[in-house]
């Protein structure tokens, strides 16, 4: 028998259960699926030097000390907050007292003291070990609190901080990072399917702010056609940085999809080997330098108007000071100062091209440009293990194109060894003093100094910076469109 | 007598009037009169860029458009049949040379050691993929035009080798040979005078048929990057390079890749054409 009550109860469930899907599509959605080019070779970013290792899991799944934000600013992260001593060697961090590893670890000032000394071990394959070689000692007075003692002060010390070398990892679960990290981040790792995606869940533990996905597939598509196809067909949500640049106009005008154009850190040059005659010569270089109009090799590269460079240093950076215009497209100029160089009819030379199409491209049209003056530069393709070998390693080469893609990296000019051999003691004494000056106005006011040392000297031929070209779906916010660190960071990701 | 046992050097029949013939030798023609043409004239300079006028559809400025750089499409298929036809020319030339003297070496040494080192050497060389060892020796001795002629060249030998030998032997049966022996002739003038002219026919078409697949394998080579360098116009970096414009300006691979295919028909019609018209054993079978 059946009463009117449980009746109702019945008819209650049905229509509850009619009404659920309903309520499913009303509510936001909260998974993502994001393409990138490169997959990373391991999860663990204090391993190796894959720029694709820190992308997914920097601010993902590990958090450092600070963080660095969308503006490049640095700001509070595992630390809440650190004084600096008067000397400028003590650096005291007062930690997160809630901030918790995901296999339940709770972090505490040893697990920074362990990080950081593991990242120097003998046995260690960080890639950026000179982060800590200022560190004199780490002393843990309490579980909250680090007190960091540096051998000389250092500038970019907090800086380094924020990079994917400087994670906070724990004992129990370091060794297993690269396959199955475990981090303090907003996200959590769930599967890694080699050659095709890497799936993370929402931390619900997480310290900060919740984030609003709770689901995030990264999807690895390095060929730029079927980047292009899978955004259309909405396969994928996003791409961090298209590799088809010419596919930008017909993604534009696709009304399910947003294309923003970032900056990068990635600074493009015509690298030139200052040590090798006739490139030694500062008038060859300045005649090279007026014969580069970087409007004209930007677009043919890309087919739209990309940041100008005019010595090595990305807009990001708020030290950047605009340097185009020092050696301004002028082939009469660059004839004259050929001939007082001894070169009236030009010379020949090589230029050795790495596989990115940014280069071979910039490379053509370079050639083309310098045939102008009577400069024979003959192309030669290299692949990229061979490009290190024989032009970053071996500095066989007189020019190349090639973007340095590491962030504040104008440091390089000061190693003599480095592979344009550019050797300036002005300039090294200038780096010398940057790394010791710590108030921020003053360090921007040397390193426009460093800038202006460069594009004077014409090292190299400053040509653009990197663009990031970032496509998403049109409801979809929160992506980073600028890369002062090539990472994508997902907490701040919502659709709307 | 001995005129009487040698084939003919001219066919009977109008074999000129052969329409793969005529197709092939028009084709043919159109390519080296469009390469010949390019050294005095081309629409506009095919390596000048104008990169205000990148992309452009074909127009009566550019007849077959611009490219990523504003160049002259047109101008650079002409420049590059020169150098697919270059190319061509000194692979198929180098493989016939060496291949031929080397197969009518065999022929004259038969069964002896050297005959047995050379077609053993041959089937060696034959037995690998044809295009993955021009790329092999290619990415061994760096990418460029020389290198390519070489490394196809290096594939046609064994073809010119094989051929030649069994053709020579062939030849080397017959009764005028031994007349020629009888009248004192060395193996070295027979091979000259007598083995050479009979089957300079068979070779010559052999040759036609090589020199299609070589113009195949350099716009290999060049889509790879390992044939002809920039700025140089070739057909297959053109077709390379057009791939990635492929959604957005598509003629530009329909030209580099016609230009191809009508230089490959043509070289294979003209082939087959010339074999009607020499080869004895076809021409008996009519």
């Amino acid at each position: 028998m059946t009463t009117r009550r449980e009746f109702l109860a019945g008819a209650g469930l049905e229509a509850l259960a009619a009404q659920l899907p309903v309520i499913a599509l009303a509510q936001p959605k909260d998974s993502v699926t994001i393409a990138m080019t490169l997959e990373p070779p391991t999860l663990d970013p204090t391993s190796g030097a894959a720029q694709a290792i820190r992308e997914v899991t920097l601010q993902n799944i590990f958090e450092g000390l600070v963080r660095m934000d969308r503006t490049g600013k640095i700001v509070p992260c595992l630390a809440e907050s650190w004084e600096v001593a008067a000397d400028n060697l003590t650096y005291r961090f007062k930690l997160r007292t809630n901030a918790t590893f995901h296999d339940g670890t709770p972090f505490t000032s040893e697990l920074v003291k362990f990080s950081f000394e593991r990242a120097v071990a003998p046995d260690s394959t960080n890639a950026q070990r000179q982060l800590f070689a200022p560190i004199a000692a780490i002393e843990t007075p309490d579980p909250v609190t680090v007190v960091i003692t540096l051998k000389q002060p250092t500038a970019n010390f907090l800086y380094g901080l924020a990079w994917g070398d400087a994670v906070i990892v724990a004992p129990a679960s370091a060794a297993n990072n690269k396959t199955s990290p475990v981090g303090t981040g907003p996200f959590r790792f769930v599967r890694w399917n080699r050659g095709d995606r890497l799936e993370l869940a929402r931390n619900d533990a997480y310290w900060g702010a919740k984030p609003a996905l709770a689901k995030a597939t990264f999807r690895f598509i390095s060929d730029p056609a079927a980047q292009v196809a899978s955004l259309r067909a909405g396969d994928v949500d996003a791409q961090t940085n298209l590799a088809a640049p010419e596919a930008v106009a017909q993604l534009k005008a696709d009304p399910k999809l947003k294309v923003a154009f970032g900056k990068t850190e990635g600074e493009v040059i015509l690298a030139t080997n200052n040590a090798k005659p006739p490139f030694n010569d500062l008038r060859v270089r300045q005649a090279i330098a007026h014969v580069l109009d970087r409007k004209t090799i930007a677009l043919g590269v890309y087919g739209f108007d990309v940041d100008l460079i005019g010595s090595h240093f990305s807009p990001l950076h708020p030290a950047y000071v605009d340097l185009t215009n020092t050696y301004p497209p002028d082939l009469a100029k660059a004839k004259a100062l050929l001939a007082q160089a001894g070169h009236p009819n030009g010379f020949t030379c090589t230029l050795r091209l790495p596989p990115p199409a940014y280069a071979r491209r910039a490379g053509e049209i370079i050639a083309a440009l310098l045939a102008q003056v009577g400069i024979n530069a003959r192309i030669e393709p290299l692949e990229f293990p061979q490009w290190l070998e024989r032009v970053f390693r071996g500095k066989d080469f007189d020019l190349s194109v090639i973007a340095h893609t590491e962030p504040l990296d104008i440091g390089n000019y000061a190693r003599d060894d480095y592979y344009f051999q550019y050797r300036n003691p002005e300039f090294k004494a200038l780096i010398a003093k940057i790394d010791v000056t710590l108030p921020e106005a003053e360090r921007n006011a040397l390193y426009g100094e460093a800038q202006r040392i460069l594009a004077r000297d014409a090292v190299n031929g400053f040509l653009f910076v990197l663009p990031k070209i970032t496509v998403t779906a049109a409801g979809l916010e929160g992506m980073w469109t600028d890369w002062p660190l090539p990472i994508t960071p997902l907490a701040e990701v919502v659709w709307r | 007598m001995i005129e009487a046992a040698i084939p003919e050097p001219t066919a009977r029949r109008h074999w000129w009037t052969s329409p793969s013939f005529l197709i092939g030798a028009a084709l043919t023609l159109t390519v080296v009169a469009t390469a010949l043409l390019s050294y005095v004239w081309t629409p506009h300079h095919p390596t000048q860029m104008a990169i205000l006028n990148r992309l452009k559809p074909p127009s009566s400025a550019n007849w077959f458009g611009t490219d990523q750089f504003g160049r002259d499409v047109f101008s650079m298929i002409m420049v590059g049949a020169r150098n697919s036809l270059a190319v061509g020319l000194g692979a198929v030339g180098f493989g016939m040379v060496l291949g031929t003297t080397l197969g009518l070496l065999a022929a004259m040494r038969r069964d002896g050691l050297l005959d047995n080192a050379i077609m053993r050497s041959a089937d060696f060389t034959h037995a690998f993929p044809a295009v993955l060892t021009a790329i092999m020796i290619t990415a061994a001795a760096g990418p460029g035009m020389l290198n390519a002629v070489i490394a196809i060249g290096v594939l046609n030998l064994p073809y010119f080798a094989r051929l030649a030998r069994g053709s020579a032997l062939q030849v080397w049966t017959r009764d005028f040979i031994q007349a020629a022996r009888g009248h004192g002739l060395s193996n070295w003038q027979i091979t000259l005078r007598h083995v050479l002219p009979n089957i300079a026919g068979i070779i010559t078409v052999q040759a036609t048929i090589q020199f299609a697949l070589a113009v195949l394998a350099e716009a290999g080579l060049s889509y790879l990057g390992l044939g002809t360098q920039p700025p140089n116009p070739s057909w297959g970096r053109m077709l390379n390079e057009a791939q990635t414009f492929m959604a957005v300006q598509p003629w530009l691979a329909v030209f580099p890749g016609a230009a191809i295919a009508v230089t490959v028909l043509g070289f294979n019609l003209l082939g087959d054409g010339l074999r009607d018209a020499l080869d004895p054993r076809v021409r008996r079978a009519r």
